[in-house]
């Protein structure tokens, strides 16, 4: 296999212990692009963030500068929020970042909000990280005692605040408008759309939610120029990204790669590929909502915005989770189920009684009461819960279970007639179904 | 907002809204059917029940019609395949861990699934896996019991609680499908306006306490009356049949009560039916009441003290219940044909007729306090009670006619009037409910004639702001009972014969009882439930 490397962009300095604090961080290149943002024009900052081409990397991919360009032309307050509730199953690439290099992130954030003209930040960290949010609050005053955040930034006259919220545990809260509720005081609830977030959303006032990744990768637009940026990946996925490799991999963790890098090199070089006698089965490669890739499928995919949507599935947050042969689909699925289930916020009715329904008919087949018509209908179900509902919750349930049963149906058809996995030494371990606990 | 229209196309009939409009209301406006769950008129947009969904030309997705503003030149459908495909499964998903408990729920018969299942229904149900359990029987307050597994959480209830009472007392706990409706820690739902909240639950989730059990909704015929229970005028629905009346819901309208009306006003049908009705003209006199007799016959009797008497020992007592025609009427007999103005006002909310919760609720406990003031205005009257009482105690005044009230939940001096009207030596109380305190009251001579309730009959009423409210006559209680018109023409010693009273048609709430409502003639092949009785 050949030699796959890292290409560290983003996580130069991250075996550097000492980049986590101001010092350490400030001795390494830290807050100078702060300073020469300050400089530029904020228009200037959203022209260069554009011209990168920089997508958001919290799992949609969507322009971030164009995302930026939504906010009115006019001087009402806004707010930036960083949407830190990494929750995507499979995905742990922020909190790395958080914990090995908080500053990093703040000098981002506070660079995004000079050139949206935003006086407020709120960094809402998923509940759980502890460790990003004790390293982002001891940097946060940091920062402050430094002057980079506060009244008159490094003299410039320009004001920011930010502060770290803490999520309470739940995956809808990862959702732009659900964080934005959450946020408020209400409870974890997407909101209807539109208006967007750019035009109403935090207090009803314009608000951009970008991703912990995103936000960081804004210092280095502003450090080498988009031209430079570009010069990573592709024309329509440039730079570098942070995947997260879990599963059957003999080495897994965070690798900063190029777009565009062949997802072969990613599990077979970087990941050290399969314990003796495994092999590849499949791929659900960027976070437990995107469609399974079968092995064929992934040794010839590459880890772009484009070619994965080629595929039918998507980059998502970047998170790769491997399956080797010795995983019954079916089980895997009932995970995906279990987990969607107990994540619905309940507001819209397809996705509050679909996800329900596909769990239990997963959990009915895993128990060996799968009836034939089951697998036809979990496809019907699916299906109807696509596209239906205020948020992508429902979709990201629905894919996952539309791809499993499409490309492993065999081992469904298995299951539901033998009542057991077609996969050997598998053992029955329902969990989920209709007893989803509170 | 400029004047400017925007034009669109909606299952190929061209439209022209206003800007803003959206889709769901150009649809609802223009009797163009779509099924919608969670989307009410009067509350915010939740867009939860993904059932309103809607085709638009150039988009390749279905959207909900409720949260879709029009633009210039939409072109908009809901007829397609795609979108009844939508619908069919939006609703299958409500369906699938609802109870079906149809034979036992009240809301049967006029609930929004059975209605939407009836033209998107899937027919083949292919769930069959165990419902998810939920609370049932839940005691929410004094006036509403929830059912959560017959709750599809359109979240109609808890924005009523948030955007109208303001009251809040409602939320959605837990979250998923186990996510249901409740109310928050300590609280009941406990609010001048709660009983909004089962009206506009699409389901049977909600239930009045007051109504629910009572009837079968198919058994009960609905007409469009005004609401007697305070100077509001909400426009409502009174639901009847043989048995009486069982309940009063709230019907739109925007100049007066938008969509709401308070529980008070729910009571207004309750003195209507007959366990709370003076049936028969009655006498007393020896010290004891005696010989029932027929309505026409007690006025007649009641006209020969009058033409017996001087025209200023003659006095009669109005309250504000009465119809516009009612006091035209009564006047014109007692100005006209008995020369007096001793026409005194009744009306014990005076001091706090004034108040306002905001809302809906006011002071004025009557209906037509203002119309009452414009009739006595138009003849000329302008009396003190103050000289009632003292005529009464001095006994100038011999020959008392007294209009009695409808709404005795909303006067609470009925048994100390009874004393004071008792002074007179001829009492002629006209009254459609049975007076209270008038049995043990001491009385000299009176006559007791039946009088028909609002229900009955058709009139006017002018609310606190003026507006002439017109309503037509429901059903009749108590057959034998007359109108304020017809007691007017009797004392005054005319035949029945009534000339039509023009009456102005502002602001009218017209009937329109249902045409594919069971008669109830169907209802008497029903032994069982002909037998049954009230429960």
């Amino acid at each position: 296999m050949a030699q796959a490397t890292e290409t560290k962009y983003l996580t130069e300095f991250y075996h550097l212990p000492e980049f986590k604090g101001l010092d350490g961080y400030k001795k390494n290149g830290g807050y100078k692009e702060l300073e020469k943002a300050l400089k530029m024009q904020p228009q200037a900052i959203i022209d260069e963030v554009k011209a990168s081409g920089l997508r958001g990397r919290g799992g949609a991919g969507f322009s971030t500068g164009m995302k930026w360009g939504f906010l009115p032309k006019n001087n009402e307050p806004r707010y930036l929020l960083c949407n830190a509730d990494e929750g995507e199953p499979g995905t742990f690439k922020d909190r790395m970042m958080m914990e090995k290099a908080p500053h990093q992130l703040i000098e981002g954030m506070i660079i995004s909000a000079f050139a949206i003209n935003s006086k407020k930040s709120y960094i809402y960290v998923r509940g759980e990280y502890d460790d990003s949010i004790n390293a982002l609050n001891a940097a946060i005053q940091e920062a402050y005692k430094a002057g980079y955040l506060g009244k008159n930034i490094l003299g410039s006259g320009f004001d920011h605040d930010m502060d770290v919220y803490r999520g309470a545990g739940a995956y809808i809260c990862g959702e732009e408008t659900g964080m934005i509720s959450s946020l408020e005081g209400l409870k974890g609830q997407p909101k209807l759309k539109p208006p967007f977030p750019a035009v109403q959303g935090y207090l009803r006032k314009p608000t951009i939610v970008n991703n912990v990744e995103t936000l960081a990768v804004v210092k280095y637009v502003i450090r080498d120029g988009a031209a430079h940026y570009r010069k990573f990946g592709t024309e329509k996925s440039a730079g570098t990204k942070l995947f997260s490799l879990s599963g059957n991999v003999v080495k897994p963790g965070n690798y900063e790669v190029p777009l565009a890098f062949p997802m072969k090199d990613m599990i077979y070089g970087l990941g050290g590929g399969f314990k003796a006698g495994r092999q590849l089965k499949a791929v659900i490669p960027g976070g437990s909502s995107a469609p399974v890739l079968t092995a064929e499928e992934a040794n010839r995919a590459t880890l772009d915005y484009e070619n994965l949507a080629q595929m039918g599935s998507m980059l998502g947050s970047g998170a790769i989770i491997v399956i080797d042969d010795s995983n019954c689909m079916v089980q895997c699925l009932a995970n995906l189920t279990h987990f969607y289930h107990h994540e619905s916020c309940g507001q819209c009715t397809p996705c509050r009684e679909g996800t329900g329904w596909l769990d239990k008919i997963v959990h009915s087949i895993l128990s060996g009461k799968g009836r034939p018509q089951d697998i036809e209908l979990l496809i019907k179900v699916a299906d109807n819960m696509k596209g239906k509902t205020i948020c992508a919750l429902s979709d990201a349930a629905a894919l996952p279970v539309l791809s499993f049963v499409t490309k492993f149906r065999d081992e469904f058809e298995y299951f539901v007639r033998e009542g057991k996995s077609k996969v050997k030494g598998t053992a029955f371990a329902p969990k989920g179904g209709a007893h989803v606990g509170h | 907002m400029s004047d400017t229209k925007v034009k669109c196309t909606i299952n190929g009939t061209e439209l022209e809204v206003k800007p803003g409009t959206t889709i769901i209301q150009a649809m609802t406006e223009n009797s163009q059917r779509i099924a919608h769950y969670c989307w009410h008129p009067g509350l915010s947009i939740a867009g939860v029940c993904r059932l309103c969904m809607v085709e638009i030309e150039g988009n390749p997705r279905v959207q909900i019609a409720c949260n879709t503003v029009v633009t210039e030149g939409m072109k908009i459908n809901n007829t397609s395949e795609k979108v009844k495909d939508a619908v069919k499964w939006g609703l299958d998903f409500h369906l699938i861990n609802h109870p079906l408990d149809c034979p036992i729920c009240d809301q049967a018969g006029e609930c929004g699934l059975q209605d939407q299942y009836m033209e998107y229904g899937k027919y083949t149900p292919e769930m069959a896996e165990a419902k998810q359990k939920k609370h049932k029987v839940v005691d929410l307050g004094p006036t509403v019991v929830l059912d959560s597994e017959r709750c599809i959480l359109c979240s109609r209830c808890v924005r009523f609680t948030d955007e109208v009472s303001k009251t809040n007392e409602l939320g959605i706990f837990n979250r998923g499908d186990h996510a249901e409706i409740g109310t928050h820690d300590g609280k009941k739902l406990d609010n001048k306006y709660s009983l909004n909240t089962v009206d506009i639950c699409p389901v049977g989730a909600l239930t009045s306490k007051d109504f629910r059990f009572k009837q079968r909704v198919w058994y009960l015929k609905d007409s469009d009356t005004v609401c007697n229970g305070c100077s509001t005028g909400c426009n409502v629905k009174v639901y009847f049949n043989k048995e009486g009346l069982f309940r009063v819901k709230p019907k739109t309208n925007q100049n007066v009560n938008g969509h709401w009306m308070c529980d008070e006003g729910r009571d207004i049908y309750k003195f209507v039916n007959r366990e709370h009705r003076q049936l028969k003209g009655r006498k007393y006199g020896a010290g004891s009441w005696h010989e029932e007799a027929h309505a026409g016959t007690a006025a007649k009797d009641a006209a020969m003290f009058l033409k017996g008497a001087k025209a200023d020992e003659i006095a009669l007592v109005l309250t504000g219940q009465n119809t516009n025609e009612e006091y035209e009427a009564l006047l014109n007999t007692f100005v006209n044909n008995y020369k007096t103005k001793n026409v005194y006002h009744w009306w014990p909310h005076e001091a706090q007729a004034e108040q306002f919760d905001g809302l809906l609720l006011r002071g004025d406990k009557n209906p037509n306090t203002a119309g009452l003031k414009q009739a006595l205005a138009k003849f000329g009257i302008n009396t003190k009670w103050a000289d009632l009482e003292s005529g009464l105690k001095s006994g100038k005044i011999k020959q008392l006619v007294v209009i009695a009230p409808e709404n005795i939940f909303q006067y609470k001096d009925m048994d100390q009037k009874a004393a004071l009207f008792g002074q007179a030596e001829h009492l002629i109380l006209a009254t459609s409910v049975k007076f209270p305190g008038i049995e043990t009251a001491s009385l000299k001579t009176a006559t007791l004639i039946p009088l028909k309730s609002y229900i009955e009959k058709d009139g006017t009423f002018v609310n606190y702001k003026g507006d002439v409210q017109k309503f037509k006559k429901a059903t009749t209680v108590v057959s034998e009972a007359l109108t304020g018109v017809e007691l007017a023409h009797l004392l005054a010693g005319q035949s029945l014969k009534i000339e039509t009273v023009a009456t102005p048609d502002l602001l009218t709430a017209e009937s329109n009882t249902r045409k594919d409502q069971v008669t109830l003639d169907h209802r008497k092949k029903n032994e069982f439930v002909f037998n049954r009785g009230r429960l």
